[in-house]
């Protein structure tokens, strides 16, 4: 009964998002109208809470005649895992997906005021959205389906890999990022249907979208992170189809983010930014589609199927042709007035857009590549690692050598570029000098780490630079910007540093004995076997001695969970400020030694520091007052 | 020809040259750095040269697991023909005996050794091009 009521809220809901849909587009906009969409959101976002809440309720109480919750939760479980349990998998992801674009929507619509003249439309474009993708889960994927007349007794469990509580958040997080630019993609909708060029569309949504990007920022480091000790991948990134799926639409929206900063003092780049705001959404759309489909083989394995492909592909395509047709309709109303004057803030950004978009088309690249030439020549490829770096390395660099001299640009105006500003040159010169004492210290002639260490420490003298003049000469300084670029410096460090020093070994040990690998000592101490309440584990200790005689333990482990018979590898790192020192173990040999894998990761931690940095200049932005 | 249409000429022509170079050496690095996949039969027909990177998929033959020191020893099999791969460091977690295994590395002299072997955290995963039936 009670799962009846969940599911009849949520189609209700699904009537009423429609119900907006058609108010908003077929009447013309009054006050009473706007009262009226604004109101009838709210209740249609209200049905589709209690829906969910009842839902996270039948998890909490182990409501197994729901089939989604009797295959993905067990009485087992921490009240926590039963309800991370309901985003687990397809079904209830996707319910997930939809309650975070209703919040989103809900927020906008309390936040803005009603004569506000976009919002209807803005509400009524959020609503139709809400109504495809509700359409998608009731029929294609619905997480209400009942096993009857008799529920099973017990759940199948979760999948022990996933009972961690950093995927218990990641992927929460990163829907909300995903889903926010909703936002910005209805008030640009809405914007062109208005057609009136004065109407300042793009201050409605900046806080709205760098919000949506912290999350999609602090998603993906997140990510990054469990898949690093959980998954035991022992690496921060790997060019999976599905960490490209996250990232375009990451790059899309941080070129966003900086056109929009354009597009909010003038005329300038609005193209670009409506054609980037169409562009985050379709990409976070795209994803759902990748990861959701199964068309492409990923270690993400997501139901396999066919017609929910389809939908989405269909809603993606629908989405696309209307907004395309409605940016080429309304093109005279956003042309710019004049020229970007050169070496103006402005012209600095609008190359920044070219190099996202570069960057952009070739991950889309690499990973529809595939799907195209196995469509074409019967043969599977893959895109790995080796195009990636190709790529992005060049681009980012460069990106990062414009980003360095437009710190001295000024905003619609003719700077008279000087390359010997003092700033300029006292970052070139600490740069170099610190280079040379690295070649020194680390008898390395790598050209590629070299030159991103160069890139990414102009980047921080230069940042380092303006933050002390805002001190003490009290001149201007964004915060949100210097923190952010401050962030991307190390993050070029921290990657350079990561790849060029860290080393990976498969050693063979015995019991009791001590094997060497770099500057360790690494002892066996002892190995047993473990029983827990739903796994049985092999737990070995290490006692490692670095050179100068500290000694730390780690214990690696193997686990197997008796419901599904699955091998889980739990890894063992030792954190340092500068080196994670990583073990996990293998299989037993004949000779009665251990396969253990050692793994030395440097800086791995500040290429994780260096996202959350990010993350928080966009939080500074939030909160700060002036106008940026 | 009017200044004024010559230079927007001149500037189309430029935009032209920039994207379709960039979009020519993105393609040109796209194609040296693709990792083909093979299964065992189809190896054996095609001749493939010592530097280059491919993907082998197949399942894990039965009783064929050696372990010597850190290296593991194994033969993947599509049950028509066969490929010992050498692969030194920890096989994944579902990599097991008659079950299906990705391989990313170097074919030489007529052994495959292995940068990266993946098993899927999906059970019930089946490497492509694989519709194979178990029981032989």
């Amino acid at each position: 009964m009670i799962i009846e009521i969940s599911h009849y809220l949520s189609i209700l809901a699904t009537g009423l998002f429609l119900l907006i849909g058609l108010i908003s587009f077929i009447t013309t906009d009054t006050k009473y109208t706007a009262k009226l969409i604004s109101k009838t959101f709210s209740h249609g976002f209200l049905l589709l809470l209690v829906s969910f809440i009842i839902y996270i309720w039948l998890a909490i109480t182990d409501n197994f005649s729901v089939q989604y919750i009797a295959n993905h939760s067990n009485t087992e479980l921490p009240v926590f895992y039963k309800i991370s349990s309901i985003w687990s998998a397809h079904e209830g992801s996707m319910f997930l997906w939809i309650i975070f674009i209703a919040l989103w929507g809900f927020i906008f619509n309390i936040n803005i005021k009603n004569d506000e003249v976009l919002k209807p439309k803005s509400i009524g474009v959020i609503s139709l959205i809400l109504v495809g993708f509700l359409l998608f889960l009731l029929l294609t994927s619905n997480p209400f389906e009942t096993i009857l007349p008799i529920a099973p007794l017990n759940g199948a469990d979760i999948n022990p890999v996933l009972q961690d509580p950093a995927l218990a958040i990641h992927p929460p997080t990163l829907y909300l990022g995903y889903v926010g630019f909703v936002i910005p993609f209805a008030c640009a909708i809405s914007f062109l249907i208005n057609g009136n060029p004065d109407v300042r569309w793009e201050k409605l949504v900046q806080k709205w979208s760098v919000l949506a990007w912290v999350f999609l920022t602090i998603g993906i480091t997140l990510g990054s992170w469990w898949a690093y000790y959980e998954l035991g991948w022992g690496g921060y990134w790997f060019w999976d189809p599905v960490e490209n799926v996250a990232l375009m639409p990451w790059l899309a929206a941080t070129a966003f983010l900086h056109s929009l900063s354009v597009s909010i003092k003038s005329s300038h780049l609005r193209v670009w930014t409506i054609l980037l705001s169409i562009s985050v959404f379709s990409l976070s759309l795209f994803g759902a589609f990748i990861v959701r489909s199964g068309i492409i083989d990923s270690v993400h394995s997501f139901a396999n199927d066919p017609d929910r492909g389809l939908y989405l592909l269909m809603f993606i395509g629908i989405i696309l042709i209307i907004s395309l047709s409605l940016f080429i309709l309304r093109f005279s109303i956003i042309r710019p007035i004049g020229n970007i004057k050169s070496f103006s803030k402005e012209s600095f950004i609008s190359i920044n857009n070219i190099f996202f978009g570069s960057l952009i088309f070739c991950v889309m690249l690499g990973v529809t590549y595939p799907l195209v030439y196995e469509y074409l020549f019967d043969q599977k490829i893959s895109v790995g690692a080796p195009f990636y770096n190709a790529i992005f390395i060049p681009i980012v660099l460069i990106a990062s050598l414009f980003l360095f001299f437009s710190v001295d640009s000024k905003w619609s105006r003719n700077l008279n570029f000087n390359f010997f500003r003092s700033p300029i040159i006292v970052s070139i010169i600490l740069s170099i000098a610190s280079i040379i004492l690295l070649i020194y210290f680390f008898q390395t002639n790598n050209f590629t780490f070299l030159i991103s260490v160069y890139v990414g420490l102009l980047i921080i003298f230069r940042y380092c630079i303006e933050i002390f003049n805002s001190f003490y000469f009290k001149k201007f300084i964004n915060p949100f910007s210097a923190i952010a670029h401050l962030a991307l410096g190390l993050l070029l460090l921290s990657i350079s540093f990561n790849s060029l020093l860290s080393t990976e070994r498969a050693l063979s040990i015995r019991l009791d004995s001590t094997e060497e690998y770099k500057d360790l000592k690494i002892y066996l101490k002892d190995i047993k076997v473990v029983k827990n309440s739903n796994h049985d584990s092999i737990k070995a200790l290490f006692f490692i001695e670095n050179s100068r005689g500290d000694i730390v333990e780690l214990s690696p482990e193997k686990r197997r969970y008796r419901t599904r018979g699955q091998i889980t590898t739990e890894t063992a790192i030792h954190i340092s400020p500068l080196r994670d020192i990583y073990i996990t173990i293998g299989d037993q040999l004949d000779n009665g030694n251990w396969v253990v894998n050692v793994q030395l990761n440097y800086f791995i931690r500040w290429i994780w520091f260096s996202g959350c940095l990010m993350a928080i200049a966009g939080i500074v932005l939030i909160f700060s007052k002036r106008k940026v | 020809m009017h200044p004024h249409r010559r230079k927007r000429l001149f500037n189309i022509i430029l935009v032209l040259l920039f994207s379709t170079s960039g979009i020519g050496l993105i393609l040109y690095s796209l194609n040296t750095n693709l990792d083909y996949f093979f299964t065992p039969t189809e190896l054996t027909n095609i001749n493939i040269p010592e530097d280059k990177r491919i993907k082998i998929g197949g399942m894990v033959l039965e009783n064929s697991v050696v372990r010597e020191q850190s290296k593991v020893i194994f033969t993947v099999t599509d049950y028509k023909n066969y490929i010992e791969v050498v692969y030194e460091g920890i096989v994944p977690d579902l990599f097991k005996e008659g079950s299906g295994v990705v391989a990313l590395g170097f074919m030489q002299n007529e052994t495959f050794y292995a940068q990266e072997v993946l098993a899927k955290h999906d059970e019930n995963y089946m490497p492509p091009n694989l519709s194979i039936n178990n029981d032989n």
